[in-house]
């Protein structure tokens, strides 16, 4: 509730919540990849408090490349979760969902967007902060990316930049909360940062700094800026933020060396002889 | 001086998963191998042997079995399909490697052992860790007398499993769903690991005579991803057994506690890089060479180079009549 109040939030009198967590293959919390369940128990508890407790929650994921909601729901300990706290569960890519057309840096995009996020009242984005090969950072706006129901979504990975923006342009969530409490740099690290924000893009570009990486040099940020959905001017709150980027697990030289390297042999088709 | 000849044997090698690739790269590398055909459902798998020069590829391993001319087959398909293949191999007459575990039960492992011993082919279990160096040094240090008589031992084979956990930068793999799926496993992490370790204290410390396990949950699933096992042998020895499916990095060692003192084989994981360097060379990492000694062995053995067979189907059967005993005999 802290968290909230340091950003004059006041959570409105609603009925249908959505909430969306960073499930991202099968990490579970501890790895730092993920949001922690406790994480998302503790929001449900606040807003059950804070808004009624007949409020209609509903946790949502899709299905992706490599994995399925179905397991990761399982395993990441969300079929728990729901269970425990009497929440549905949603694999987006087999619920009801419409077509919807939305361009992003002059490009059109027809997405299928899901009723439930749709029609919901709140969507509340429950993202993770990470290094991520394309995007440089995965924070907020990159979560939403879980939102589409499709799900071979490696194929939209060479213009992530635009399919971002153009996701979190039909489907905007209204609140964006950080789970920052583990993160994954070069290593798991229990940071114990929570941060909140209305805005994706400030909340995108205050993980950047914490990681060591400058916002204004991601690309997918600027064209996210560019299309109205933040500003990645931020005003920070709370404990100073030079205190979570002096502990954040930052990536040494030999580890970005060796992701170049890989990226070089599978530019000239080595990686066909790997296993 | 006594010269032998060596036939060249022709094999087929069914199943193109992780381990099956690494005996098809393995086949290719020894002089008494022709790798005749690959089987395997994924038309991805089957370009991969292509790559290597395979020329016959199959969709069904049925008809890789009717080959003319074929010897031997090396199985690593899912556990399920570990009894009919291995049936079918036999009863047309192939020799027959076949990945660890033997089968997803007692049942299904008696039947492959009839099968072999009807048809009078050489039938072996694929079990590595008993071709790795840390793990053969520490028998021979155990038998030279130097720990005196063991009475305690400490077992750990913990690693990601089914949940191999992509590297950054790498497209991220599926995991085949029948790694899921109980009914077709027999088991989660005591079966899949701890089929190893129980095989390795039974070559260090000979019949197990009792066992218990508690079986752990961590991601919710209806088979363990991770076990305990407390086991106690004929010799009068006792030991334990640690297995999981759930750490990003893996640990594999041995300890054995004697009378005289104690000593370990800790087999260190191999490094990524040096790994896929290799790979790309076209050498052989060190991640492989066990593996790469089991099939030699394999080819030794159905050449008559070697006169024993040390991982005989009878063999992997005790194992898995003790893993059977470990998940009936539950720690609550």
């Amino acid at each position: 509730m802290e968290v909230l109040r340091l950003i004059d939030y006041s959570l409105p009198k609603v009925e249908e919540i959505v909430i969306k967590p960073n499930m991202c293959y099968y990490w579970d919390w501890s790895t730092g990849q993920t949001t922690d369940p406790l994480f998302v128990a503790a929001l449900i508890d606040l807003l059950r408090e804070e808004i009624s407790s007949q409020v209609k929650i509903s946790i949502v994921e899709s299905d992706a490349s490599a994995m399925k909601c179905k397991y990761a729901f399982k395993y990441l300990g969300y079929e728990k979760l729901a269970k425990e706290y009497d929440v549905n569960l949603v694999n987006l890519s087999e619920a009801e969902a419409e077509k919807a057309q939305v361009s992003a840096n002059g490009e059109v995009f027809e997405f299928s967007v899901p009723k439930i996020i749709k029609d919901a009242d709140l969507r509340v984005n429950a993202a993770k902060m990470k290094y991520m090969s394309f995007t440089k950072v995965s924070c907020a706006l990159k979560n939403i990316y879980g939102c589409n129901p499709y799900s071979k979504k490696f194929q939209f990975h060479s213009k992530l930049d635009k399919v971002l923006a153009a996701l979190n342009k039909v489907m905007p969530f209204n609140l964006h909360m950080l789970d920052g409490l583990t993160v994954c740099g070069s290593k798991p690290l229990k940071l114990g940062l929570i941060m909140a924000s209305q805005d994706p893009v400030a909340t995108d570009a205050a993980a950047a700094t914490i990681m060591g990486i400058n916002p204004k040099s991601l690309a997918y940020l600027k064209l996210a800026e560019k299309e109205g959905l933040g500003k990645s001017k931020f005003v920070p709150k709370g404990t100073d933020l030079r205190y979570f980027k002096s502990l954040y697990p930052r990536k040494s030289l030999s580890e970005k060396t060796l992701l170049f390297g890989y990226r070089v042999a599978c530019a000239l088709g080595l990686d066909k002889r790997l296993i | 001086m006594v010269v032998i000849s060596v036939k060249k044997v022709n094999v087929g090698v069914i199943g193109l998963g992780f381990i099956g690739k690494v005996h098809l790269r393995n086949c290719l590398r020894l002089q008494a191998v022709n790798v005749m055909a690959v089987a395997d459902t994924s038309k991805k798998a089957l370009n991969y042997a292509k790559t290597f020069g395979v020329k016959q590829v199959f969709t069904d391993y049925h008809e890789l079995l009717k080959l003319d001319g074929l010897d031997a087959v090396i199985i690593s398909l899912p556990t399920h399909l570990h009894a009919d293949c291995a049936i079918s191999a036999m009863e047309l007459g192939r020799h027959v490697f076949l990945e660890k575990p033997l089968a997803r039960n007692l049942r299904e492992g008696q039947e492959i052992i009839s099968a072999a011993r009807r048809s009078g082919v050489k039938f072996m279990v694929g079990y590595p860790l008993r071709f790795a160096q840390d793990f053969g040094n520490l028998r021979s240090l155990m038998e030279s007398g130097v720990l005196g008589d063991i009475q305690i031992a400490h077992a750990v084979n913990i690693a990601s499993g089914p949940f191999m956990h992509r590297a950054e930068g790498t497209a991220p793999r599926p995991i085949p769903e029948w790694w899921l799926n109980k009914e077709l496993t027999g088991g989660g992490a005591l079966m899949d690991l701890g089929c190893h370790m129980i095989n390795l204290l039974r070559w260090y410390l000979g019949d197990v005579s009792n066992i218990k396990a508690r079986l752990g949950h961590r991601f919710n699933f209806e088979f363990e991803d991770h076990a305990t096992c407390l086991l106690n042998f004929e010799s009068g020895a006792s030991a334990v057994v640690n297995v999981g499916w759930f750490s990003q990095s893996t640990a594999l060692c041995v300890e054995l506690f004697g009378t005289m003192t104690y000593a370990q084989a800790n087999h260190s994981a191999s490094n990524k890089v040096t790994t896929a360097i290799k790979l790309i060379l076209g050498r052989t990492p060190k991640f492989f060479v066990p593996y790469l000694k089991e099939l030699a062995h394999f080819v030794d053995y159905i050449n008559g180079c070697n006169g024993e067979n040390i991982l005989s189907g009878e063999n992997a059967l005790s194992d898995l009549d003790v893993i059977a005993k470990a998940y009936k005999n539950q720690i609550k």
